[in-house]
């Protein structure tokens, strides 16, 4: 029983990886409604903590980490630990937790690369 | 030692339970929430499996003994990878609702950096470990070096979890138990650190390709039982290489000052060079391990094939007025079996009935065989031998009615 749960599993995880690569080699579809200007990403500026305190909610979340500006909203589902952990930081200046992780070590270096996707700008001074 | 069955699956269930508790996902996507549980389970019976490979006779019999431990190792070890495969299959299927090329990003390697590329890295030596133990039939020795990439595997894991998930104290505690584990069966284990050491003192050929050592201790002796095995590791002679690695053999008696016999066939390379051992020769013991045969007044049928005698002539020479008992002993010519002197000259005597029979090249006609034997249904069977053999034996024996918890089979096959 065992060996054909091997086999059977490993095949099939295999068809899916390759079926998963042969979707993303297609061609994508036109797009139909291309964003307008108005919905365009903007480029990174400078903000107020007044500005990042307006953004304190799970589904519109942005902190300040060591100075720089970040809009985490689409991130926070997919933070390896609990959300639930990120959602107090949400509007707020989050250096020192993202420093410690709340236990004294740091995030490590890849963590720091995939924080850097998310920069929206740096805080202004007061 | 039955009592304690319950331990393994319940190990088993209890940690991918504890595991999907602490990150159980609340307010995710279904397919990242999906990720995240197969994930943690995988983790948790990947661990169970570690622990269930920890092989000391004290662990090993309050955890329901050795054949239940292994059980319950291959079939969480087994679990846990087909878990650990929806693992990353699920977080690319995640990406799918926003395009095909991030679900595919997810996954690729080329779009990761190096803690994805250690998941991955364990995930395929997960493969080629149970590739080694679900392909075709290996030797021991690569088997064995394809069993150690699923160690490799599992620290790979191990070291893709802490990178990607820091020091959380629950990630910290599966780390700090899977190298427990895993340094506990190398070194206790595959090392031999607690074996007690044994001096060859005689070697007796008891049939072709096989030999019956008498060991006596060199300081304390084991508490062993005729119907146990040992795991021996033999040292090298004055003109005889040992292979150096622990092997099942099952004791052929236990006598007085901490005296054991045990027979050896030459099946594999390692036995084969057993062979030639020479008297002085120290061996190092782990064990025992495996049930000892429980006193009983119901008449017994006992079916050996080959070496399976063993167990069954330690049994005899340690009792004294046992209950009626019908021995079939099947080998492949007078030459190749075992004891056979011994067991003829024993037959007749307190109710014992030697049945042997010489098969030559031909499978063993076990029906005509059992219809011999009477009172069949009220006996209390007990098989050792190859494994096709006691899986014929007993579905020959519950076919003519008896019990199935009437039969006890014995196998060493700890792969």
């Amino acid at each position: 029983m065992m060996r054909g749960l091997y086999l059977s599993s490993t095949v099939l995880f295999w068809l899916a990886v390759a079926g998963l690569w042969h979707a993303a080699e297609a061609p994508p579809e036109p797009a139909i409604d291309p964003p307008s200007p108005a919905e365009a990403p903007a480029s990174p500026g400078r903000y107020s903590t007044g500005d990042v305190a307006r953004h304190g909610l799970a589904e519109d979340c942005w902190m300040i980490i060591a100075g720089e500006v970040y809009d985490v909203s689409s991130y926070i589902p997919d933070h390896p630990t609990d959300p639930e952990i990120l959602l107090p930081w949400c509007g707020r200046d989050a250096s020192e937790a993202y420093r410690t992780k709340g236990t004294g070590r740091s995030h490590s270096a890849y963590a720091d690369r995939q924080l850097a996707q998310y920069r929206i700008g740096t805080l202004q001074a007061p | 030692m039955t009592g304690r069955r319950w331990l393994s699956p319940a190990i088993c269930i209890a940690l991918p339970v504890v595991c999907m508790a602490w990150a159980w996902p609340h307010g995710l996507p279904p397919w990242r929430s999906v990720a995240i549980l197969s994930g943690w389970a995988g983790t948790g019976l990947l661990l169970a499996s570690l622990i269930l490979m920890v092989r000391t006779p004290g662990v090993t019999a309050r955890l329901g003994g050795i054949a239940t431990l292994y059980r319950w190792h291959h079939l969480s070890g087994s679990l846990a990878y087909l878990l650990l495969l929806i693992h990353p299959l699920a977080l690319a299927i995640n990406g799918l609702d926003e395009s095909p090329l991030v679900a595919w990003q997810t996954l690729s390697p080329a779009d990761q950096t190096w803690p994805e590329w250690l998941g991955w890295l364990a995930l395929l030596l997960l493969m080629a470990g149970l590739a080694g133990s679900f392909g075709p039939r290996l030797a021991y020795r690569p088997w064995r070096a394809l069993h150690w990439a699923l160690a490799g595997g599992v620290v790979l894991g191990l070291a893709h979890l802490y990178a990607l998930l820091g020091n959380a104290v629950p990630v910290l505690l599966v780390i700090a138990a899977c190298t427990v584990s895993l340094g506990w069966r190398l070194l206790i284990s595959d090392l031999g650190w607690q074996a007690a050491p044994y001096q060859v003192e005689s070697i007796a050929h008891c049939a072709d390709r096989s030999i019956e050592l008498t060991l006596v201790p060199c300081a304390r002796a084991l508490s062993a039982k005729p119907g146990q095995f040992v795991l021996a590791a033999f040292s090298d002679g004055p003109h005889f290489h040992a292979c150096g690695e622990f092997h099942p053999f099952t004791l052929s008696a236990i006598e007085d000052r901490g005296r054991l016999r045990i027979a050896i066939k030459a099946l594999g390379r390692c036995t084969r060079r057993l062979q030639n051992l020479e008297a002085g020769v120290l061996v190092r013991l782990q064990g025992p391990f495996g049930e000892a045969a429980a006193p009983t007044i119901q008449p017994r049928l006992w079916i050996a094939g080959g070496i399976g005698i063993t167990p069954f002539m330690a049994i005899l020479r340690n009792e004294t007025g046992g209950p009626p008992t019908s021995l079939i002993h099947l080998f492949r010519s007078p030459g190749e079996a075992p004891f056979l002197e011994e067991l003829k000259a024993r037959s007749g005597q307190d109710g014992f009935d030697y049945r042997p029979v010489a098969t030559g090249d031909c499978i063993p006609d076990l029906a005509t065989l059992l219809d011999t034997i009477t009172d069949l249904p009220a006996r209390a069977a007990h098989l050792c031998g190859p494994p096709a053999l006691v899986d014929s034996a007993h579905t020959a024996l519950l076919a003519r009615g008896v019990p199935p918890g009437a039969i006890h089979s014995d196998r060493f096959d700890f792969r």
